[in-house]
């Protein structure tokens, strides 16, 4: 599904070039539910944005569904975002002046295919994601948790073959952010969606099939569920 | 205090497009307000040189109502010890003998014999040659067209030929057309030695004029002289500085200076506008400063540094600039008039209030958002509620009011006219509202859903956009305002130089006209009617604060030619006739000051007189800067007898046949053959080179405006990137981001320009049917200009718009959300 071999990235910034992604290999398998965890500034959110073909890699590959994406055009990387992707932020990044179904509806709207079935898809999915009633109130007046379902349903409109999160629990409570992730598994589980997460949180991890430790701009370990010790660690993690 | 202005410095710095901007608004406000001055100081400078010309060092000078009269009556005033130079001066028409074929009345020059060619009396700007009293002096005009230079030779037909010994350039005195078309309707000048033209006319001791100056006070000399020519065909006046009747520039930069007015108003709105935001986007900074123990006057302060920062980097760009836009304007100006006029530019004075203006009016604007700064809470800051919800109560009295002001506006009264600006400005955020639901399905038909969010965006900041909108709308009203003035007026020009022009044709001699003269000048074939003018000039006269002035006097006869035109006509006609009165025209009436019925006293050639000013005409002549009389009052009161003038009415057009047949039959003494319609063409020219200017203007107005336009979308544009950011990481393409703000600034642009255009055509509707004005303005809409500014308003919109969308779509997506 994602295939990403020998991924690096430099930043420069004036002077300086700054190494944050030093060679990542990484297969992801459809259907998979992928947590990335590590220290702030290991270059997490990098990757994620270089898999969801926001930014070039400097050096490497990135195949999507055997679509090679590091190779294209600006152009041809936005259109193949909007059929293929879906983004959730840790500061959700709605748009504000629009209605909770508008918000969702956009990357419909951006690709100019509002249809009849995808306007009931959109009613769909604000329910499923528990906002019913509440399609055309303003974002800007919703609270942190629901304003994170919006991104949830508004990251899956567009039916995405990846699901990326970066820290979408990040503002959330306790009990907020466990709503959302029973929601993001729900959505796994039901329609096999593929996931890939990024967290701080080893509570949210748990919920991943697979995690993925993250060290310094490459991948120091992999945990799988069906690992041995994967409860072991889980437990360490947590006390 | 080092640190302050270091901070301050790098806080207007942060932003370098908006900092940009506002720097371009306030340098082009400074600049133009510059300019206006410096022109204006300038053109004064110009008129006043030529008066001083004209009037050289001259004190008085003795004339007649015959052309000539003998030199000994002026005798017993050369005598006078106190009598310190002298020049004596004879007038003759006469005309070039030319190897071209050209009529007689392109030919025709007035030669001046003067007795002293170097005279302290006569101030000739010699550019090649010498003043030698041999040979003649000819304008530089005159020289060229005649393709001859110093120590050539010009004849004279019938007369004789002399060398040029000296060519001037221009001059009141020796003021000649420069073109042969030109020639038709005015007469060459030049000068020549006396004696050479009594030698040549045979007049040997007439003079036209002796113009002379006195050592110490003349006064004493000029009463005992204004008495003992009583009776005799001579008078004395003094040599008096006023060419009110030949300029009438003074209306000219009422006109401009409302443009430098305009466009320092608009700057004003984009420095505020811009430090405005900029304190909005700083209140968490202020408050944390504020809660580290600041005070409120040092924050806003520090907004004031950055404020006087900006304000002399923009005038000490604006000045400079607005010195060099003054001599360009100048040049632009004076090649409207007919002569070749040199000019010094006066730029000191100017300058200085160049710069005060430009160091105060960003201050001025920027007051509130000072203020504002320093009253931020930083309770309430920190906290930080959503700032751009304001309640629909205040939206309600704001449109309420706009709607009171437009109203009031319809009021016939001078206040009238901001009342409706101001109402206009208040309604702009609901026009805005208004087109851009309007406009929404056809932005969606070209943009798809980017048009659709445009036209919700625009009104997320209304008062902002909306403001943006007016300003705008405001220079499109007031300058299409203007060119429906400009327009208009040689309509109306035209109007009142037929209906108050006394006929078709003016023809003027050296010597008086005759019964027997008329009645030939009747028989062409064409004319239907001729009337005697009499003509009294220069008569001089003081104004009710005691300034010297000079004008003509026209005399009026009941059933003869209607020179001017007024309410009471038949009226005034009596009362003309019964004890000594004038009727003043407009700008005569307003130089003098006084009120109707109060008293004139005039220097006429049989003495110091009052009459009643009985009342204001509306005249084409000399500009209204003349009075008129009863022709008996001024024969026998006055003292002025003869007519110099016919007016001719022609019922067809064939004025050049008639024209020629003048020349050949009066060629002896005819001066001036004119006709109606080279009046209106000489005094609708210089209009015309108006609405060119203002043609220019408008677009310079426009692109000001939209330099708003492009700060105001920058602004919008930057408030929201981390929103485009989620838009770009959503799939919107760079193109449709681009097409978003693209149609964000067209709607702007757009409510601005046809809010502009029905301002303007409500501006335009009421001074035409203002009584107040009456007549001013006939209602007909200037359609050129207003092509004009829809083109540039959309242009230049569309390019503001551009800028932002550009640098909104060149961030790349990891920036545009991090922002947030
Ligand atoms: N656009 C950029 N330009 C320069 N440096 C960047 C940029 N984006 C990220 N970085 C740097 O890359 C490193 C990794 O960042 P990031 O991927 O956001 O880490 P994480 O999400 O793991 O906290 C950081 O040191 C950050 O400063
Ligand atoms: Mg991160």
């Amino acid at each position: 599904m994602i295939e990403v071999s020998n991924l690096q990235k430099e930043f420069l910034n004036g002077q300086e070039s700054t190494q944050v992604l030093k060679g990542v290999n990484l297969n992801i398998e459809e259907g998979e539910f992928i947590a990335i965890m590590g220290p702030s500034g290991s270059g997490k959110s990098t990757l994620l944005q270089l898999l969801g073909g926001l930014d070039v890699p400097t050096k490497g590959e990135i195949e999507i569904d055997h679509t090679p994406i590091h190779a294209m055009k600006e152009k041809e990387r936005t259109v193949f975002r909007r059929k293929n992707m879906g983004f959730v932020f840790q500061n959700y990044q709605l748009l504000p002046n629009l209605t909770v179904e508008e918000n969702i509806a956009f990357p419909l709207h951006a690709d100019g295919k509002l249809t009849k079935e995808n306007i009931e898809w959109i009613h769909e999915l604000t329910r499923s994601v528990g906002l019913e009633g509440l399609n055309d109130k303003r974002v800007n007046l919703l609270s942190g948790g629901q304003q994170q379902r919006v991104a949830i349903a508004r990251a899956l409109a567009n039916h995405p073959t990846v699901l990326l999160a970066d820290e979408p629990t990040g503002n959330l409570d306790r009990a907020r952010a466990e709503e959302i992730l029973v929601l993001l598994s729900t959505f796994h589980r039901k329609n096999k969606q593929t996931i890939v997460m990024v967290t701080h949180d080893i509570f949210a991890a748990g919920f991943a099939d697979r995690i993925i430790l993250f060290k310094d701009g490459i991948i120091d370990q992999v945990i799988s569920r069906e690992d041995s010790d994967y409860a072991k660690y889980l437990a360490n993690f947590m006390a | 205090m080092l640190s302050i202005w270091r901070i301050s410095w790098r806080n207007m710095t942060q932003n370098k497009k908006r900092l940009f901007f506002t720097l371009l608004a306030m340098v082009l406000g400074t600049a133009f307000v510059t300019s206006m001055l410096i022109a204006d100081k300038t053109t004064d400078d110009v008129f006043d040189y030529y008066e001083q010309m004209y009037v050289a060092n001259a004190d008085y000078w003795v004339l007649s109502d015959d052309y000539t009269f003998p030199e000994d009556l002026i005798s017993p005033i050369l005598n006078e010890p106190i009598v310190s130079n002298s020049l004596l001066a004879l007038d003759k028409q006469a005309f070039f003998e030319l190897a071209d074929d050209r009529s007689l009345s392109q030919r025709a020059v007035r030669i001046t014999g003067v007795s002293d060619q170097s005279s302290p009396l006569l101030t000739l700007p010699v550019i090649e040659g010498k003043l030698d009293n041999e040979g003649l002096i000819v304008p530089e005009p005159v020289a060229e067209l005649l393709g001859k230079g110093v120590g050539d030779t010009i004849q004279f037909t019938g007369m004789g030929e002399a060398k040029i010994s000296a060519i001037v350039e221009y001059t009141q005195l020796l003021a000649s057309p420069s073109n042969w078309e030109r020639a038709e309707s005015t007469s060459f000048r030049v000068l020549a030695p006396l004696s050479l033209l009594r030698e040549w006319t045979g007049k040997q001791d007439k003079i036209s004029y002796m113009r002379f100056q006195v050592e110490g006070d003349g006064t004493e000399l000029f009463n005992t002289f204004q008495q003992n020519f009583q009776g005799t065909s001579t008078y004395i006046e003094p040599v008096v500085a006023d060419d009110l009747q030949s300029n009438d520039i003074g209306g000219l930069y009422t006109f401009f200076y409302l443009i430098a007015g305009l466009s320092i108003f608009i700057s004003g709105f984009i420095v505020f506008n811009m430090i405005y935001t900029s304190v909005i986007e700083r209140k968490k900074e202020f408050a944390i400063m504020k809660s580290l123990g600041y005070t409120q006057s040092s924050v806003s302060k520090l907004v004031l540094i950055e404020m006087t920062l900006l304000a002399f980097i923009g005038t000490a760009i604006g000045v400079p600039l607005g010195i060099w836009l003054g001599d360009l304007f100048m040049k632009a100006l004076l090649g409207v008039f007919e002569f070749d006029m040199v000019y010094t530019m006066n730029w000191e004075m100017p300058s200085l209030i160049g710069v005060l203006i430009g160091l105060l009016f960003p201050i001025v604007f920027s007051l509130f958002p000072i203020y504002y700064a320093g009253k931020t809470s930083i309770l309430l800051t920190m906290k930080m509620a959503d700032r751009t919800t304001s309640t629909s109560k205040r939206h309600y009295v704001k449109a309420f009011f706009g709607v009171v002001l437009l109203l009031l506006g319809t009021i016939d009264h001078p206040v009238s006219y901001a009342a409706i600006i101001a109402g206009a400005i208040l309604l702009f955020p609901y026009l805005l509202k208004g087109l851009s639901a309007l406009m929404k399905p056809v932005f969606v038909t070209f943009y798809k859903y980017p048009g659709t969010l445009a036209s919700r965006n625009v009104t997320r900041q209304l008062n902002r956009n909306g403001n943006t909108a007016a300003i705008l709308a405001i220079g499109i009203a007031v300058i299409l305002l203007l060119s429906a003035v400009v327009e208009s007026a040689p309509r109306g020009i035209d109007n009142d130089i037929r209906s108050t022009y006394g006929g078709n044709m003016r023809v003027k001699s050296e010597a008086p006209w005759l019964a027997e003269d008329m009645e030939k000048i009747l028989s062409y074939s064409g004319v239907t009617n001729v009337e005697p003018l009499a003509e009294a000039t220069p008569i001089t006269w003081e104004t009710i604060e005691g300034q010297m002035r000079q004008f003509s006097v026209l005399a009026v006869r009941e059933n003869g030619p209607s020179l001017y035109t007024h309410g009471q006509e038949k009226d005034i006609m009596n009362r003309l006739r019964q004890n000594p009165s004038v009727l003043l025209g407009e700008r005569a009436f307003a130089e003098w000051g006084g009120t109707i019925g109060e008293s004139i006293v005039l220097n006429t050639p049989n003495g110091k007189k009052s009459f009643e000013v009985i009342g204001v005409g509306k005249t084409s002549h000399y500009a209204g800067y003349v009075a008129f009389m009863d022709a008996l009052v001024m024969n026998d009161v006055f003292g002025w007898a003869n007519s110099f003038d016919l007016l001719l009415s022609v019922d067809k057009e064939p004025y050049d046949t008639i024209r020629d047949q003048l020349w050949t039959d009066f060629s002896s003494h005819l001066s001036k053959v004119e006709t109606v319609e080279d009046e209106i063409q000489s005094t609708t020219s210089a209009i015309s080179g108006m609405n060119e200017l203002l043609f220019v203007m408008l677009v310079l107005v426009v692109g000001l405006a939209s330099i708003g336009t492009a700060n105001t979308l920058l602004m919008n544009t930057l408030e929201r990137v981390s929103e485009l950011g989620t838009m770009r990481a959503l799939g919107f393409t760079k193109r449709q981001v681009r097409n978003m703000i693209l149609a964000e600034g067209l709607l702007i642009g757009l409510t601005g320009i046809l809010g502009g255009l029905a301002t303007g055509i409500l501006l335009i509707y009421l001074t035409s049917k203002s009584q107040l004005m009456d007549g001013f303005l006939s209602f007909q809409l200037p359609y050129s200009d207003m092509l004009l500014a829809i083109v540039a308003g959309v242009f230049l919109s569309l390019v503001a718009a551009w800028i932002s969308s550009k640098s909104a779509s060149k961030m790349d997506i990891q920036t545009l959300l991090k922002e947030g």
